[in-house]
Formats: C-alpha cells, structure tokens, sequence
C-alpha cells in the first residue's frame, strides 16, 4: 500500500520476534519459573499491536512508519520482565495496555485535524494544571508528601499528573502558536506595535509556577526536569529570547535551591543521591542499581541470569536497571538509542510539519519523550536525585503507558498531515506525456 | 524557527552522550570496584538458593551446611555451632546478602568459580550444579577455647600460628545466630536482621578484623625496632616525667606523673612514653615510617585475612611528629593486625599472610586449591626479632604484662590500656618463648564501669587461660581430618 506502513509492519514482527526471544530465553534459564499462562498475556500484546497497526492503515496511512516500532519493542521489553519479576502485575498492565490501545485508535479515528485541540486549548489548560496540582490539594487536605500521587479505583491506580503533562503539552503549543502568529502580525505592521509587551513573561512565569509546585509539593525533581524540558525547549523554537532563558533558568533554581534547604524529604533525595551509600531510605535502591548494572558488565548476565527483582521499583521507575544488567551496556545502549530515535523523529516531523501549532506539538512530544526516559535512567546513574518517574512504555506503571501511548498517536497524527513526497518519475512521465500531447 | 530547533536537538544528543558515557562508566570501567564493594550482596543474593557446599573447620568439625527442606523453597543453609562461628562463616540471607566467608568465597561455595564448575572432563558436557568445599584454618578446639575465656567480656580475641599465618581462633563479642538470618521464614529474617543491624554495640561486625583502635604503646615494640636498626638499643635516656611540647605537637607525659628513663630494656619493662618519645626523636621520622611500611603498618592495603572484603578498613597513618609517631599516637589498628604485627617478631621477622580458608575442596574431597602459607616480606633481621622477642619475654618477667606468667612455659608479651577517652585495653601474649608456637591478641572494650585494675588483671587472665588451653591442646587433633 505504501512504504510506511510496509516498514512498520516490518519492524513490529523485528519488535515481537525480540520480546519473545527474551522471554522465551528467560524462561531456560537456570533458577526462574516462567509459567505457561503468560502465554497468553503476550498472544494478547501482540494482538494490540495488530490492532494498532490496522488502525494506522485504516485512519493514518502516511503517518510516520518509525515511531509505532520503537514503542511497541521498549513496551514488548518492559513486558518481558514484567513477567518475571512480579507476574502480579501483567494483568494490570494488559488492561492498561488495552485501555492506551483504544485511546491510540481514538485519537487516530476521531482527530483528523489537529486544529480542534486548539479549539479547547484553554480547558486542557486547565485539566493539566488542575492534574499537576493535586498534591497541593492532597497536601492542604490531609497534609501529606507524595511524589506520585494517584486516585484509587479498586485495585488500580491512576496517576492524573502523566496525563496532565500531555494536556499542558497541547496548551503550551496551541498559546505559543497564537502568541507568534500575534507578533508575526505586529511585525508586519498589521496590528498595533506594542513594544514592552509583558505578555511575553506570562508563559515562563506559568511554567516556572507549575515547575514550582511539583518541587514543592512533589520533592521531584525528575518531574520538575521533564516539564522544564519540553517547556524550553517549545519555547526556544517558537520565542528564543536568550535573557529570558537566563531569568526562567534563575528562578526555577532558586525555587529548587530553597526547597533544598526547607523540605525535608526533598533533602533526603539529595543526600541519597550525593551519598547513596550512608542512605537507606532513598540510597539502597540507587547503590543496589549500581551493583547491578556493575554485575551486567559489557555483554549483561543473559535473560533470566540476573538479580532481576532485587531492586525496589524495577518495574517501574528503575526499569532500565534490569534491563541492562541482564543484556548488558549493549543492551541498555540498545534502549537509550531508541529512545534518542524516538525523540529524533518526533523532532525531525516537527521540521516538516507545516503549521506552527503542529511543529510546537511535535516538539513537545519528542522532548517529552526524550526527557522523561532521559530522567528515568538519570536516576540509578546518578545524575538526578531520586524521583518516581516512570520509565516511557517500559515501566508497568498504567497511567504513564496510557499517557504515552495518546502522545504517541498524537505525534502519528502530526506526522501525516506531512505531505507525501510524490513520485518524481510519474511527475516526469506525465509532463512528457503532456508534452507528447500538446506537439 | 528551524535553526533553534537544531539547537534543542543538540542539547538533547548532549545530555544523552552524558547518559551512555556513564552507563559505560558503572558497567565497563568501574564495574570491578563496584562488584568488590562491601555493600554489593547482589552475587550471594543470587545464590541464596543454589547448591552450595560445606564449610569445615581445620580438625574436621562441620560449621555451615546445606540441607533438603520442603517448602517453596528447597534448600536451608544451616550452622550447626550457632553463634560460636558467627564472625567466621557469616551468613547468607535471601535479602540482607552475606558475610564472612560465606561472602568472600561464595563464588567456591556456590560453584560459579570455573575451576569449581568444571571437576571433571564430562562437566564441560553436562550442566551439573558443582559446588565447592571450604575446609578453614580455625580450630574447633582453640574456638571453644576462645569463646570460654572471652565469655561475659565485649571485645574481640585472635588466635595466629606464627609460622604459618594460620588463623585458629576468632572471636567477636557480640555475635549472633547465622540461623536466624539464613531462616525461611524472610519477615523473621528481615526483623533479625534490622535489629541487629541499628544495634549500636554492632553484633554484624566482626570486631577481629574491621574494628580498629587505637593502640597507644603497644607501638612501641615498633619503636624498640628501628632503636635497634639504628644502634640506639644502649643509649639511656635520661629521666624526665614529661616529653616537651613542639610547635605543632602537644606534650608527651607519663600516664602516673612519674619520671623514667634508661635503656630501651627498662623503657619496656615500665612502659615509660617519655624515654619512648626520646628515642623516637633520635631515630627520626625516616626510618619511623620506613619500618611501620616493612611490618605493613601504614600506608596501602592493611593487612586482613583471605576472606575480609576490600574497603571497610581506613588506612592508617604515622604521626607527623617522630616522638608522637614512636610512642603510637593516634595510630589505630584492627586485633588482626596487632596479631600479625607480634606474630611476624615471632617468626624471625618474616611477616605470613593471615589465612582462614586452607583449601577448597570438590564434591568428592579432592582439593582444587591449596592455600600455601604467602610470605609477604622479611620485616626485621632475625637478630633483632630475637632482641625484641627478649625485650618482651622480659617484659612478662618484670614488666607490665606480669599477669601472663606461666608456671611451665616461658611467655612473652605486651599490654596497653589507658587511653584518652576510651575504655578499651589491649593484651599479646607469644609462647613459648624460645620458638613461638602460638600468638594471641585481645581486646577489651570496657564501658568503663571496672576501674583501671580490675581491667588490666581481668584482660592479663583472659589471654593467658586462651594461651595456656592453646598450648596444651594435642596437635594431633589437626591430623584428624
């Protein structure tokens, strides 16, 4: 039908060929017990991943042919050992997996021009800051810290913040489109010029508001880097004012700077991370990480070999830490290479696409992303103090599969309003044959 | 637009170069230290519920084994002596990872050592789980011995054969069961474990080989040789009751106020710091250092037994001052140091390895390694360990070490006690004299209640009833495996 989905298809089967290959490897190994019933667990991960694929056919069929691949290989890992280091939550997860599945056709069928969001820019505003604030109504209602503060539905759990940042996404993008569009005008002498204008201080004092409330009231600075990530960097592309980098840059600073010294906890983290030997609360699962990853080595311990579920949160928020103690500095380059293609692919849409709004959105997505697996595995490295941010597609963690999944679509959705190329021989053969005509 | 977006796709290669130079930092370049790291338990956690093999001790008596349970799962590590062996063998937990040897050798113990793995030419075809025996260099005799004399005591005691490096008796108060951290049940382990963990008198820690303190003028015998290095062994120093201060170091002052002197003969036998500090600023900083580096005092790795894990231990330094430096202070070291500081005077200056792990042994008894005694260097000339093992044999005829006096055997030895604000004591005991057979060192760490005498009479009759049980003990036990 046409090269995109070919390559698509393609790279799925690569995808589901990898993750049953790890399992199927795991499950030889020496000392673990892979039960029969995941069978059918990954039967019905694969058949999502159909699913998906067909929708793109049906709803986007010159959407990028990259993107679905990448995500659903790091989903198919993260599934891999799910399984085996705590099987408890692979229906869960297959029920979220499910949920992100229909979200992903949703947006695919019912979104065919991206210019509705920015229709209801100004509510999905409201949402992500209203989903990003709930730890300070938690903490003005029962006092309490939480980095990842979840609703509790029964057994499961949904964390607003995942999908709040993905409104606040939208938000950003539709007001900074309007914002240039605005100041393209007073440039060009067709509205009114307003030199001073202080509106152009409203976007990076709202950012540095939100980045405040999550190192706040969150103690996460991962978080705090992520949303400060894509803030800067959709803001860079759209405004760029270098002064106003160096002043958004300050404040945040000073706001993490001064939680720093009052916050309790947030202190504890940056102990754990200057010191994770002396630390138990914070600092056992980064010095275990480091054990482990160490324990990996060059070519990793083999599926199956390593002290897989000896890390707190290895499903989660320090996925990446079996996942190269097991196959290793390959295999962890393998992961941090595909998400660096992730968000080079969003970011090379973001070139093509032809209106401001779509480029910002895919700048967005790409840098989100980007900078939450970034921050994810900054953590058992060390390069962050430690924080609850769940590693994009791989970690089990519902609400952040569910989240990026909808981005995911989002981006697919950018990425086919890029027109096609067209054939260059057919252009030619029908000039000559109009040219035959003519004469 | 697109130029700054260039901008941000650089910044985003940037940090993720950080990402891969780092993961390539902890899993390639630092990857050895980190698996060697005493906090790293991930190996032993791993092996927690493989085959693993048996630890014996040098006469034979099983002290960790591995036996069938039913349940999830279906293997149980048991120590048969309890606490007895506690410092020794350590443990192994499902989560809390291990200790002892149990630790340092779990790759012997558990079969991951090739040499283990592959006993015979049909391994390499068929996938067996191989393990390894350890047979130990402690004694169970010297053991009971040990824990009998140390018995309602806080302190740690060690026992070395000289001419071997053979460590026969260890012993650690407080201790624990391993049994407990070992168990099944996990939540019960888990509770064990953090009660001992957060206790402040530290059961965990084997005080033999990774408690340092400080150990005062039991330095001296350091001092004594480099005086006789350097021909001072007949100067007499004059009496004085107090060392003057310099610049930078405070004065040195007999601990009763009283005034002493002579030859270093007399030094000893009275324990004078003074005349110590006289001679020291005689000998120089020099040769202070250059000796302390011969007996592996300072600098580098300190000296610890085959199976001590690297990194718990600081390295310790000279005194800047060469009075200071030869009367030992600030100078702190572990009870296995201080045994094989005297145990190399006793072996005629050449200074052996401590050992614990003799040999490793396969399913069938045959031995895969033999730990040969490792001589390290020769420390001092024989003559002037012969003039030092004189300086304190006398030094238990007359001196501050009266109370180790056999009735049959001649013994030699030392003591230090009295310590700025601390309570601990330290006794060596080397017998018999003419060819040590045996070094024992003690320390107590009192709480201060015993005053100064009941103390130094109550550590002198711990290290002589360990050194005369250890010396009429038959040989012939050790023959027995």
């Amino acid at each position: 039908m046409n090269n995109q989905r070919i390559v698509e298809l393609t790279l799925l089967l690569l995808a589901a060929f990898i993750t049953l290959a790890t399992v199927a490897v795991a499950a030889v190994a020496e000392g673990t017990s892979i039960e029969w019933a995941v069978i059918p667990y990954l039967a019905l991960l694969l058949l999502l991943w159909g699913i998906s694929h067909l929708s793109l056919r049906k709803w986007a069929p010159t959407a990028n042919g990259l993107l679905f691949p990448i995500a659903a290989l790091l989903q198919g890992l993260g599934v891999a050992f799910v399984l085996r280091i705590n099987p408890d939550l692979l229906l869960r997860h297959l029920v979220w997996s499910l949920l992100a599945t229909v979200g992903f056709i949703a947006v695919l069928a019912g979104l065919r021009d991206l210019n509705q969001l920015r229709k209801i820019q100004t509510p999905l505003g409201l949402i992500g800051v209203v989903c990003i604030s709930i730890p300070v109504i938690l903490k003005i209602t029962s006092g309490e810290v939480n980095s990842s503060p979840s609703v509790q539905f029964g057994s499961v759990a949904i964390e607003p913040s995942h999908i709040g940042t993905i409104c606040l996404v939208i938000f950003f993008g539709a007001w900074l489109a309007s914002y240039r569009s605005r100041n393209t005008a007073e440039y060009l002498g067709e509205v009114e010029r307003f030199d001073g204008d202080p509106s152009r201080f409203i976007p990076l004092i709202g950012a540095w508001l939100i980045t405040s409330v999550v190192v706040i009231f969150q103690n996460n600075l991962s978080s705090a880097f992520v949303l400060v990530a894509i803030f800067l960097s959709m803001w860079w592309v759209a405004v760029g004012r270098p002064i106003d980098l160096v002043f958004f840059l300050a404040a945040v600073g000073g706001s993490i700077l001064l939680t720093v010294g009052s916050v309790a906890e947030f202190q504890d983290r940056f102990d754990a991370w200057a010191d994770p030997w002396s630390n138990s609360q914070f600092g056992e699962a980064i010095t275990r990480s480091s054990f482990a990853l160490a324990g990996g080595g060059l070519t990793g311990s083999g599926p199956g070999e390593g002290a897989a579920g000896w890390v707190a949160g290895a499903t989660d928020q320090f996925a990446f830490v079996p996942i190269a103690e097991e196959l290793g500095f390959m295999g962890g380059a393998a992961v941090l290479s595909s998400y660096l293609l992730l968000a080079g692919v969003g970011l090379r849409i973001a070139t093509a696409a032809r209106k401001e709004f779509e480029s910002l959105l895919a700048i967005g997505i790409a840098i989100y992303f980007g900078s939450q697996a970034w921050a994810a595995i900054a953590v058992p490295l060390r390069f962050l103090p430690p924080g609850d941010l769940s590693l994009p597609f791989v970690a089990s963690n519902g609400s952040a599969l569910f989240a990026c999944t909808i981005a995911l679509a989002l981006l697919l959705r950018i990425s086919e309003t890029v027109p096609v190329i067209p054939d260059r021989t057919q252009i030619l053969s029908r000039i000559s044959f109009k040219s035959q005509d003519t004469a | 637009m697109t130029r700054r977006l260039v901008h941000v796709g650089i910044a985003f290669l940037v940090i993720y170069g950080l990402l891969f130079f780092r993961l390539e930092m902890v899993q390639i370049v630092g990857a050895g230290n980190l698996r060697e790291h005493p906090q790293n338990t991930r190996e032993i956690t791993l092996d927690f519920d493989a085959p693993r093999g048996v630890i014996t001790t040098a006469d034979g008596k099983t002290i960790a084994q591995t036996v069938a349970v039913s349940g999830a799962r279906n293997r149980l590590r048991q120590y048969p002596y309890g606490s007895l062996y506690s410092h020794v063998v350590g443990f192994i937990s499902a989560e809390h990872g291990g200790a002892g040897v149990e630790r340092s050798h779990n790759n012997f113990l558990a079969g991951n050592e090739l040499s283990v793995r592959i006993q015979d030419n049909r391994d390499l075809f068929v996938d067996q789980a191989r393990t390894g025996q350890l047979k130990l260099s402690i004694r169970h005799d010297v053991q009971l011995v040990t824990r009998a004399a140390m018995a309602g005591h806080l302190g740690a005691a060690v026992v070395l054969e000289p001419t071997t490096g053979s460590v026969w008796g260890m012993w650690s108060t407080p201790n624990f069961d391993p049994n407990h951290l070992s168990s099944h049940d996990l939540q019960a382990a888990t509770t064990d474990f953090k009660a001992l963990d957060s206790d402040a008198v530290r059961p965990l820690t084997n005080r033999v080989e990774y408690h340092s303190s400080e150990i005062g003028s039991l330095f001296t015998i350091v001092t004594a040789a480099a005086a006789i290095e350097s021909n001072l062994h007949d100067l007499s120093v004059s009496s004085t009751t107090s060392f003057p201060a310099s610049q930078r170091s405070p004065a040195i002052t007999n601990q009763d106020g009283s005034a002493c002197g002579g030859t270093i003969k007399s030094l000893m036998v009275d324990a004078c710091v003074t005349g110590w500090a006289t001679i020291g600023q005689e000998i120089g900083r020099e040769p202070m250092q250059d000796i302390s580096n011969r007996f592996g005092l300072v600098g580098g790795d300190p000296v610890r037994t085959d199976n001590a894990l690297r990194g718990d231990l600081k390295p310790t330094k000279l005194s800047p001052s060469a009075a200071h430096a030869a009367v030992g202070t600030a100078m702190e070291l572990t009870p296995l140091q201080v045994a094989h500081l005297f145990a190399t005077i006793a072996n005629n200056g050449s200074r052996i390895q401590p050992r614990l792990v003799e040999q490793v042994r396969a399913h069938d008894g045959s031995v895969i390694h033999n730990f040969e005694p490792n001589v390290l260097n020769q420390s001092i000339s024989k003559e002037t360990a012969a003039k030092l093992l004189g300086l304190l044999s006398e030094n238990v005829k007359t001196g501050t070490a009266q109370g180790l006096a056999l009735s049959d055997v001649q013994v030699a030895g030392m003591s230090a006690s009295r310590f700025s604000g601390s309570n601990h004591l330290w006794m060596v005991a080397l017998a018999p004299v003419t060819r040590p057979e045996v070094v024992v060192a003690v320390l107590l760490e009192g709480d201060g209640s015993d005053d100064q005498e009941t103390g130094e009479a109550n550590i002198a009759a711990i290290t002589r009833r360990i050194t005369e049980a250890v010396l009429r003990l038959p040989n012939s036990n050790l023959r027995g495996s």
